[in-house]
């Protein structure tokens, strides 16, 4: 999977490094953003109230 | 003239197997590459020999590994180990994306919070500062016309055992996107220095977790909370086992002086609690007895409590953690000088 994703972006090496950590930061970004706020009420590690 | 072109080239890594300097010689005869329908343009790999045209650097020479799209077509065994190489990267993933979340929920969040803390915080002491030029009817957190709106905060809790800079804005309310910002005031239970129970939710693990410690307070452990009038001095009841003993034991302590434990219908609530979190007793003016009506208690037999809740383990929300202080000062803010401070708040 990854190997293909190294495969498929395009540029030497300098170019495909910068991007893939591009697209690290990018999908660090959606699950921090989007991903896990939408997530984490669903959750029940933090229910502090009683009743 | 070859010579030239191959010094040009000479730090990429296009032409590894046609440089003069790994000496035929030593590689193993049996290195060649199996590839069938190598170009033929390319001299053998044990021939040492320059490449004569021009056109021969346009076409890279393969290196004797398998690679890219040019590799032989692939076996079984060779799908086995693909597919098995992906489901290990996917469950790679999947487990780096759990730790990623502990991190969100234990670290981000908190920083979060703490903005908005900030933000409710000084939108609170504006809001007092603006009240001292205009004064408001005094004690009105004692006459029921005191109602914040919720999300609105309305008083600061410091717990002096935590450090003398632990304080947190109260809010009203208990709803996720409260309790996010600060500890957060249950509804319709009583408000600082009231009669009946003030019970304050807090997160224990990120959105600044509040009550992280809590578990940690003993009795008589100073629960002090200012409100725009007044600073109120709750302390933690004795805990279950220091009961039976306590004027003997643990109450000799000189923090301890206007705290025992409580009678009448009170009988029975202690500084420390686990329940289940369905027990929403535990907030009712009477706590544990939620089907006790306030006004069925004498007066002279009411008493004003403090109640943190928060989860329980940590980590966990199967249980609760429950903390009740039983109100024993009150210190009127005085106008003349502001910034007096309960001598509570320097215990430690």
């Amino acid at each position: 999977m990854y190997a293909l994703i190294w495969r498929v972006l395009p540029g030497p090496f300098a170019v495909k490094l910068v991007e893939a950590l591009l697209l690290v930061a990018a999908v660090l970004a959606l699950l921090f953003l989007v991903v896990f706020p939408w997530a984490e009420p669903r959750l029940p590690f933090n229910d502090v109230t009683a009743g | 003239m070859s010579k030239g072109w191959f010094d040009a080239d000479d730090n990429t890594v296009v032409m590894p197997a046609v440089t003069a300097r790994p000496s035929p010689q030593t590689r193993p005869p049996g290195n060649h590459h199996p590839e069938p329908a190598e170009p033929t343009t390319l001299a053998e790999p044990s021939e040492p020999t320059w490449p004569s045209e021009p056109s021969v650097p346009s076409v890279p020479p393969e290196p004797p590994w398998p690679t890219g799209p040019s590799a032989p077509a692939m076996t079984p065994g060779d799908r086995v180990r693909t597919a098995l190489g992906v489901t290990g990267e996917v469950l790679i993933t999947m487990g780096v994306i759990v730790l990623l979340f502990v991190v969100y929920e234990v670290y981000v969040t908190d920083w979060l919070s703490a903005g908005k803390q900030r933000d409710a915080t000084s939108t609170l002491d504006r809001q007092w500062s603006e009240s001292d030029v205009a004064p408001i009817d005094p004690g009105n957190e004692r006459t029921g016309k005191f109602r914040p709106t919720d999300g609105e905060g309305f008083a600061k809790l410091f717990v002096p055992a935590f450090g003398s800079d632990f304080v947190f804005t109260v809010l009203e309310g208990t709803a996720d996107q409260v309790l996010e910002v600060g500890p957060g005031h249950y509804r319709d239970t009583a408000f600082p220095g009231e009669p009946g129970n003030f019970a304050v939710a807090g997160h224990r693990v990120g959105k600044g977790a509040p009550f992280n410690d809590l578990d940690l307070l003993r009795s008589c452990d100073a629960l002090v909370v200012e409100t725009s009038q007044s600073w109120f001095v709750y302390r933690v009841l004795p805990m279950r086992d220091e009961v039976g003993g306590w004027q003997t034991g643990r109450g000799t302590d000189q923090h301890c002086a206007s705290v025992n434990p409580l009678g009448g219908p009170y009988t029975g609530v202690v500084g420390r609690e686990i329940v289940l979190p369905s027990q929403n007793g535990v907030i009712a003016p009477v706590p544990d007895h939620p089907e006790l009506s306030f006004d069925a208690v004498p007066p002279d037999q009411r008493a004003a409590l403090i109640t943190l809740t928060t989860c329980h383990p940590r980590f966990s929300a199967a249980k609760r953690l429950i903390m009740h202080g039983v109100f024993v000062k009150q210190y009127p803010k005085d106008p003349a000088n502001p910034a007096a401070r309960p001598p509570e708040l320097t215990e430690g």
